[in-house]
C-alpha cells in the first residue's frame, strides 16, 4: 500500500480529515457530529497514516524517536499513549458525570451556559455536555487506535 | 417500649465497621487484634443489652421508591439470638488470638470474623425481607472466608466452596421465597408492607389466608423450608456442616454453635406464627426428626473430634426444626430453649477440642484418652458440657429435650397425624440414643485410661481456658436454676415464636409422665448400649463403605464432579478455537431466539407492504443489491471489500434520504475506517480456502437464517410503529433546545438526555480495546516468562489498572530488561 502515489494523496488528505474531524466533535451540540463521530474519524485519519506509511512512521517521522523495527507492538510508546487517552477520556466521561452530585443533582445532570458579546463568535454557548463529549472522544479514539496498532502491528 | 433506632444500627454497624479497620488495627496492636475484636464483640452486646425488654421495630430510609426500607425488629426471639451471637463472639475472639498465634493472614480472619457477626446479628434484627436475605447471604460469604482460611489446603477450598454452594444456593431459593410473600404481602396489607416482615408478623391470619387462597402458601412454606434447611444442614444437605470443621476451630465453634447454622433454625421461629399448620407439622416434624436421627447415627461413626462434634450440631439443629415444626407450645419452648442450650454446650465443646487439638496434637478419638491428668480444669468443663449435649439430668440439655418428648407425643392431640402420632415419638427416642452415646464418647476423652503412643500434653494458657470455662459456667447456672434462664430470656423468645404463649416452666419431673418414660429409656438404652460403641461405630461405618449412595456426600460429589465433566467436554465442543464455530453458534442462537420470540409473542402476522418508496431512493437502494450480490461474486479480497463499501455507502446515502444526517455521518466513517482497517489487514489473509462441501452448505443455511431474521425484524418493527411522532420523540425534540441547549436532538439526547446508555458504550469500547489488548500483548508475555525473563514475569502478574506502567517500565528495560523487576 505504500505506493507515491498513497503516499502524497495521505500528505494532503490526512490534514484535511483530521480539521473536518475536530470540527465535527466541536459542532456536534448543533449540527451533525459529535465525539463519537468525530472520534471515528480522527482514528480513519490515523488508519491512512498507518496504511501509507507504516506502524513506525509516527514514532520515527513525526515524533523523531529511534524505534527498533523488531519491537512488540505493546512495548510502541503511541500505543502506551492510545491506551492512556482511552482510559483518560472513561475517567474525564465518569468525572463529568459525577460533578453534578457535588451539586446535589443526580448522575449525569448537564447544563449550558450562553456566553454574550465574545469576540468574533458574538454570542457562544459553553455545554457542559462538552466535557462529557470530550470523554467519548477520546475513548474512541484511544481505545479504537490502539485495537488499530496492535492488530496492525501483527 | 419501643426500641432506640440509634442504638439497634449502632450494634449492627459496630462489627461491620470494625471489620474495615481491622487491617489498620492489626498494623497497630498485631495479633491482639483478638482482643479488640472482643471488644467490638462485648460493645455490640451492651448495645442490645439496653434494649432489653423493648419490643418494636426502627427504620432506615433505604429505598423509598421501592418501600424497601432498613429496617430492624427487636423482640425477645431477635435479642435472644443476636445476644449470643455476640456473646460468643466475644468469648471466641478472646480465644483466638492463643489458638491462631503465628499463623498468616489474621487480618482477613479477623475481619472476616467481625463481619461474620455482623451479618448475624443482623439477619436476627431485620425485619424487612431485603434486608433479612442481604444479612443471610453475608453470613454465607463470610463464612466461606472462614471455612477457607488455609487457602493451600485443598479440603479447605473444597469445604469451602461446599458450603457457599449449598447455602448460597439455598439462600436463591429463599430469596423467591420472601418475594412471593412481598407480591402477597403488598396486595392484602398495603405496598408499604410488601417487604415488611414485621407488620406481616403482626397480622399472622391475613397473611395466611391470602396466601393459601392464591394457592402460594405450599410454595411459599416450601422455598422457606429450603432456604432454611440449606443453611442449618438438615438432611438431605447436612453433610456440608461437617466439611466446614475444615476451618480453625474458634470458627468452627461460632459457626456450629451460636450462629450461620442457627440462621435458618432462627428464621423458622421467625415465621412460624404466620406458616404453622398442618403442612408445617408435616414438613418441619419430619425433616428435623430425620436430621437428629441421621445426623446422631453418623457422630456415633466420626473418628475425628470434630467430625463428631459437627455431626452433632446437625442432629441437635434438627432437634430445634423438629421443636418449632410440633405445632403445640411445648414445639416452641423447645427450639427457643435449646437454642440457648445449645449455644452454651457446642461452643464450650468446640472450644475444647479446640484445647485438646492443640495441646494433645491429635484430633483422632482413638488416639486420645485420660485427658484428665493433663487437663483438670478442661475436663470438668468438659463434664458439664458433654452431659449437657447428652440430655442427662439436671443438666441444661435435659429439659429441652425433655420439652420435646412432650411435643412429639403432643403433635397427635392436635391433629390428626395417624402412624405418625407415635412414630415421631419413637423416632425422637430413636435418635436421642445415639446422642446419648456419642456425648459420653466424647467425654471418655477424659476418662479412662491415658494411650501411651500419646505424647506430652501442655497445659492451655488461660485465654484459651477461659471462654469455655465462662460457657460451662453459664450452662451449669442455667442447668441449676432453669426457671430463671426462662424467665430472663426464653419467656420472650417464645411469645415471638409461638402461637398461644402462655408461662413457661421447667423444672426436674416429680412424677411419672411419658416424657419422663422416654428419656429414662433414652438414657437407659444409651448407658447400656455404650459398652458396644466400638461394635456400633465400626458397625455403621462399615455400612456407609459399603453402600456409599447413603452417604449425602457421594450424591454432591458425582454432582458437582459431573457437572464440571459435562461442562469442559461441552465448552470443548462449543469453544474449539475456531472463530468460524464461534460465529455460527453466536449467529444461530441469536437467530433462534429471535424468531422464537417473535412466534411466541405472535407478531408474525402477514402484514401489508405499503410501497411508499421514492424514484431516488429506490435507485440507491438498487445499487445497494447489486453491491450486494457483487460481494458475494467478488474473486479477490480486495475486489470483496471494495464491493462491500459500495453496500455499506448507499446505506449512508439512503439516511440521506431518510433525513437522518446524524446516521448517515456515522455510516459514512465508520464505513470508512473498516474499509481501512480491511485494507490494512488484508494481505495476511490467505487467498483461497479448501472447504468442504457440507461445510459450505451449513454456512449458506445460517447466511439465509440470519437474513431471514432481520428481515423479519424489520418488518416486525416499523409495522409497529405508530404513525406520527411519538410521545417520547416528541419530548425529545421539544426539550433539546431549552434542556439541552443543542439544536442538534440525536447528540443532545446522547449526551444529555442518555448520557448513561452513552457511558456505557464507552465502557464497551474501553473493555474492547483491553480485551484486545490482553489477547495479543498477554499471549506474547506468557512466552517470554516461561522462557525466564524476570521484568515480563513482573508485568503479567500485574492486573488491569496497572498495565500501563507495567509495560512503561518494560519499555525502558527493554525487551530482556532485568532491572526493571
Amino acid at each position: 500500500m505504500t505506493t507515491v502515489i498513497m503516499r502524497t494523496t495521505a500528505r494532503a488528505i490526512v490534514p484535511i480529515v483530521l480539521v473536518v474531524a475536530i470540527s465535527l466533535f466541536v459542532e456536534g451540540h448543533n449540527l451533525p457530529g459529535g465525539g463519537f463521530i468525530g472520534g471515528v474519524l480522527t482514528v480513519t485519519a490515523f488508519g491512512i497514516v498507518y496504511m501509507a506509511f507504516g506502524l513506525d512512521f509516527l514514532e520515527r517521522g513525526v515524533l523523531g524517536r529511534e524505534v527498533d523495527p523488531g519491537k512488540g507492538p505493546s512495548r510502541d510508546r503511541v500505543v502506551l499513549a492510545y491506551r492512556r487517552l482511552f482510559a483518560y477520556g472513561f475517567a474525564i466521561a465518569v468525572a463529568s458525570g459525577l460533578a453534578p452530585l457535588v451539586f446535589d443533582r443526580p448522575f449525569l445532570t448537564q447544563t449550558f451556559v450562553m456566553l454574550e458579546g465574545v469576540p468574533i463568535y458574538d454570542h457562544l454557548e459553553v455545554a457542559s455536555a462538552l466535557a462529557f463529549d470530550f470523554g467519548v472522544y477520546c475513548v474512541v479514539v484511544g481505545g479504537l487506535l490502539t485495537i488499530l496498532s496492535v492488530v496492525g502491528a501483527e | 417500649m419501643s426500641p432506640d433506632l440509634a442504638v439497634v444500627v449502632a450494634a449492627v454497624a459496630l462489627p461491620f465497621v470494625a471489620a474495615a479497620l481491622t487491617p489498620l488495627a492489626f498494623r497497630v496492636f498485631g495479633e491482639r487484634t483478638g482482643f479488640l475484636g472482643t471488644a467490638v464483640a462485648l460493645a455490640s452486646f451492651g448495645l442490645l443489652a439496653t434494649q432489653y425488654g423493648t419490643e418494636g421495630s426502627v427504620a432506615l430510609e433505604w429505598i423509598p421508591s421501592l418501600n424497601v426500607a432498613l429496617q430492624f425488629y427487636v423482640d425477645g426471639w431477635a435479642l435472644l439470638f443476636a445476644m449470643l451471637a455476640t456473646g460468643i463472639g466475644a468469648l471466641v475472639f478472646t480465644y483466638s488470638p492463643a489458638y491462631m498465634h503465628g499463623q498468616a493472614g489474621l487480618p482477613r480472619y479477623y475481619a472476616a470474623l467481625l463481619a461474620f457477626m455482623g451479618s448475624i446479628v443482623g439477619v436476627a434484627l431485620a425485619a424487612d425481607l431485603i434486608a433479612v436475605f442481604l444479612f443471610w447471604e453475608l453470613t454465607s460469604l463470610a463464612s466461606f472466608v472462614l471455612i477457607g482460611y488455609y487457602t493451600a489446603d485443598d479440603s479447605s477450598q473444597y469445604a469451602a466452596r461446599m458450603a457457599m454452594f449449598i447455602t448460597v444456593g439455598g439462600g436463591l431459593f429463599l430469596l423467591v421465597g420472601l418475594l412471593l410473600l412481598s407480591i402477597v404481602a403488598g396486595d392484602v396489607l398495603g405496598p408499604g408492607a410488601a417487604f415488611d416482615l414485621a407488620t406481616m408478623l403482626e397480622n399472622p391470619d391475613t397473611m395466611r389466608n391470602a396466601l393459601r387462597e392464591r394457592g402460594l402458601f405450599l410454595p411459599v412454606l416450601g422455598l422457606l423450608a429450603i432456604g432454611a434447611g440449606t443453611k442449618s444442614a438438615q438432611v438431605p444437605v447436612h453433610f456440608w456442616l461437617p466439611n466446614a470443621m475444615a476451618a480453625p476451630t474458634p470458627v468452627s465453634a461460632f459457626l456450629h454453635s451460636a450462629t450461620m447454622v442457627k440462621v435458618g433454625v432462627y428464621f423458622i421461629g421467625r415465621v412460624r406464627p404466620m406458616l404453622v399448620g398442618e403442612e408445617w407439622l408435616f414438613l418441619f416434624a419430619t425433616l428435623g426428626l430425620t436430621t437428629m436421627t441421621v445426623c446422631a447415627i453418623m457422630a456415633v461413626a466420626a473418628t475425628d473430634i470434630k467430625e463428631l462434634l459437627a455431626y452433632s450440631t446437625a442432629s441437635h439443629l434438627g432437634l430445634m426444626v423438629a421443636g418449632f415444626g410440633f405445632t403445640s407450645v411445648y414445639g416452641a419452648e423447645t427450639g427457643v430453649f435449646h437454642l440457648l442450650n445449645h449455644a452454651l454446650f457446642k461452643a464450650a465443646l468446640f472450644l475444647v477440642a479446640g484445647i485438646v487439638a492443640h495441646e494433645a496434637g491429635t484430633r483422632e478419638i482413638e488416639e486420645l484418652g485420660g485427658l484428665r491428668h493433663d487437663l483438670p480444669v478442661t475436663a470438668a468443663i468438659t463434664g458439664v458440657v458433654a452431659l449437657s449435649m447428652a440430655g442427662i439430668p439436671p443438666f441444661n440439655g435435659f429439659y429441652s429435650k425433655e420439652l420435646l418428648f412432650e411435643a412429639a407425643v403432643e403433635a397427635s392431640h392436635h391433629h390428626e397425624i395417624g402412624v405418625l402420632g407415635w412414630l415421631y415419638p419413637a423416632v425422637a427416642v430413636f435418635g436421642s440414643i445415639f446422642t446419648v452415646l456419642y456425648s459420653l464418647r466424647f467425654l471418655s476423652l477424659f476418662v479412662g485410661e491415658r494411650p501411651d503412643a500419646l505424647g506430652h500434653v501442655h497445659r492451655p494458657p488461660v485465654s484459651l481456658l477461659a471462654p469455655p470455662a465462662v460457657l460451662a459456667l453459664l450452662a451449669a447456672a442455667v442447668s441449676v436454676d432453669p426457671q430463671r434462664a426462662v424467665d430472663l430470656v426464653v419467656q420472650s423468645g417464645l411469645e415471638a415464636t409461638a402461637v398461644d404463649p402462655h408461662a413457661m416452666h421447667v423444672g426436674l419431673p416429680t412424677s411419672y409422665s411419658t416424657p419422663v418414660g422416654m428419656s429414662a429409656v433414652t438414657i437407659g438404652a444409651g448407658v447400656l448400649a455404650y459398652p458396644a460403641y466400638g461394635r456400633i461405630h465400626d458397625g455403621v461405618r462399615a455400612g456407609l463403605k459399603a453402600v456409599p449412595p447413603i452417604r449425602a456426600n457421594w450424591w454432591y460429589d458425582r454432582v458437582v464432579e459431573g457437572l464440571s465433566d459435562e461442562g469442559r467436554a461441552f465448552a470443548e465442543w462449543v469453544h474449539n478455537g475456531h472463530l468460524r464455530t464461534y460465529a455460527t453458534w453466536t449467529l444461530a442462537a441469536t437467530c433462534a431466539l429471535a424468531l422464537a420470540g417473535f412466534v411466541a409473542a405472535g407478531a408474525i402476522v402477514p402484514t401489508t407492504m405499503g410501497l411508499e418508496v421514492t424514484v431516488p431512493i429506490a435507485l440507491v437502494l438498487l445499487v445497494a443489491v447489486i453491491g450486494a450480490v457483487a460481494v458475494a461474486r467478488a474473486d479477490t479480497h480486495i475486489a470483496g471489500i471494495l464491493t462491500l463499501s459500495i453496500l455499506g455507502f448507499m446505506i449512508a446515502i439512503f439516511y440521506i434520504l431518510a433525513s437522518a444526517p446524524d446516521l448517515a455521518l456515522t455510516q459514512l466513517v465508520v464505513e470508512t475506517l473498516v474499509l481501512v482497517i480491511f485494507l490494512l489487514v488484508v494481505e495476511e489473509i490467505p487467498e483461497r480456502y479448501e472447504i468442504e462441501v457440507g461445510r459450505v452448505a451449513r454456512d449458506a443455511a445460517l447466511s439465509v437464517a440470519v437474513g431471514a431474521t432481520v428481515f423479519v425484524t424489520i418488518l416486525v418493527t416499523t409495522d409497529a410503529r405508530p404513525d406520527g411522532p411519538t410521545e417520547i420523540a416528541r419530548a425529545y425534540a421539544e426539550q433539546a433546545v431549552p434542556g439541552g441547549g443543542g439544536t442538534n436532538i440525536v447528540n443532545v439526547t446522547l449526551v444529555d438526555f442518555r448520557g448513561f446508555d452513552t457511558l456505557g458504550e464507552l465502557a464497551v469500547i474501553a473493555l474492547a480495546s483491553i480485551s484486545i489488548l490482553t489477547l495479543i500483548v498477554m499471549r506474547g508475555r506468557g512466552d517470554a516468562s516461561s522462557a525466564g525473563d524476570d521484568g515480563s514475569r513482573a508485568d503479567s502478574s500485574v492486573g488491569g489498572p496497572t498495565v500501563d506502567d507495567a509495560a512503561d517500565a518494560g519499555t525502558d528495560g527493554g525487551p530482556s530488561g532485568g532491572e526493571d523487576a
